[in-house]
C-alpha cells in the first residue's frame, strides 16, 4: 500500500455553523507540515499518514460530530480531478448524496453522546420451526 | 480490525468505522496506489492488463470487463477484511461504484468469505439514522471482543 502521502477530504455537516474558512484556519493551527486547500464543502488536507492521523484526532476533538472525513485517492489539485482544469469528478455524485444525509448522522451521533440508546436492533435470524412453516402453508392453502 | 465498506467509496461508512476505532478498507486507498505507482491515464477508469487478469479470480471470463476491473480492486480488499459493513440498496450507485452486477458480486464475495457482516440502510429520518449508527456501533464494538 502506498504510504508516502495521505490526502483527506474534510466535509462539514450542513447543520453545522462552522464555515470552510473557519475550518481551514483552525486546521492550519492544529498540525504543522500539512497542505490545506479550502473547498465549498470543507477542505482537503494532505500530508504524511502520521500527520494526518494526528490532525484527525484534533479535528474530532474540536468538531466532534460536525466534520466528517474520508480518504481521497488523488492528490490535491491533480489536473485529472481539479475542476479549475476541467477535471472529471466521478465520485462527486456519491459525495453530494451523502452530504445531504450528514445532518441525520450528526443528530444520531449527538444522541448517542447524550446517552440515548433507543434504536431498532437487527432482527435475530433463526431457522423457521416446522410448526410455523406448517401454519404458513395452511394459511395460504 | 480491517473492515470492508460497501459502497466502497462511502464517506459516512468510512468516517463511522474510523471513528469507532477500526481500519476502513475503501476504494480510495487502492485507487491511490494506482495514482502514485502506476503510469495509467486516469485510474480507476483505466486499468492495466494485470488488473483484468486479477479480476478473473473473482469473476468468470464471460463476465463484462467493467465488472472484472471493479472486482480486481474490491476483491483483494474483501480477502483482507476481517468484517464488512454493507449498505442495502444504496440509491446512488453510479460513478465508480455504479454497476449493479459488480455490487451483487461484491455482496456474494463477502458472503463467501464468511466474515461477520452488518447490513444497514441509508437513513431517511432521525430514527433511521439512530438505527444505522447504533447498529454499526454495536457491530464494531462487538468485533473487539
Amino acid at each position: 500500500m502506498s504510504t508516502a502521502r495521505e490526502t483527506r477530504l474534510l466535509m462539514i455537516s450542513p447543520d453545522s455553523k462552522v464555515t470552510p474558512d473557519q475550518l481551514v484556519r483552525n486546521v492550519h493551527t492544529m498540525v504543522t507540515g500539512l497542505l490545506v486547500k479550502e473547498t465549498c464543502y470543507g477542505c482537503l488536507v494532505e500530508g504524511t499518514p502520521e500527520t494526518v492521523a494526528a490532525l484527525m484526532k484534533l479535528v474530532r476533538e474540536r468538531y466532534r460530530n460536525e466534520v466528517f472525513s474520508k480518504r481521497r485517492g488523488y492528490p490535491q489539485g491533480d489536473p485529472r480531478r481539479c475542476r479549475a482544469q476541467h477535471g472529471t469528478r466521478p465520485g462527486f455524485a456519491q459525495l453530494e448524496a451523502e452530504w445531504a444525509e450528514l445532518p441525520l448522522i450528526q443528530g444520531a451521533l449527538d444522541a448517542f453522546d447524550r446517552g440515548e440508546n433507543d434504536y431498532d436492533r437487527p432482527a435475530e435470524k433463526r431457522p423457521l420451526p416446522v410448526s410455523e412453516l406448517k401454519n404458513i402453508c395452511e394459511a395460504y392453502r | 480490525m480491517k473492515v470492508f465498506i460497501d459502497p466502497p467509496n462511502s464517506m459516512i461508512l468510512f468516517d463511522l468505522v474510523e471513528r469507532l476505532g477500526h481500519e476502513p478498507l475503501s476504494s480510495m486507498a487502492v485507487i491511490q496506489e494506482k495514482v502514485d505507482n502506476i503510469e495509467v491515464d486516469m485510474p480507476p477508469m483505466n486499468v492495466t492488463l494485470d488488473d483484468v487478469v486479477k479480476g478473473l479470480k473473482y469473476a468468470g471470463v464471460e463476465v463484462p470487463s467493467g465488472i472484472r476491473g471493479r472486482l480486481s480492486l474490491w476483491g483483494p480488499m474483501i480477502e483482507a477484511a476481517d468484517a464488512a459493513v454493507v449498505i442495502n440498496d444504496a440509491p446512488f450507485s453510479f460513478g465508480c461504484v455504479g454497476c449493479d452486477r459488480s455490487n451483487e458480486m461484491t455482496k456474494y464475495l463477502i458472503k463467501r468469505r464468511g466474515i461477520p457482516v452488518l447490513y444497514v440502510n441509508y437513513p431517511s429520518d432521525a430514527a433511521g439514522a439512530k438505527t444505522m449508527v447504533g447498529q454499526i456501533k454495536d457491530f464494531l464494538g462487538g468485533l473487539k471482543a
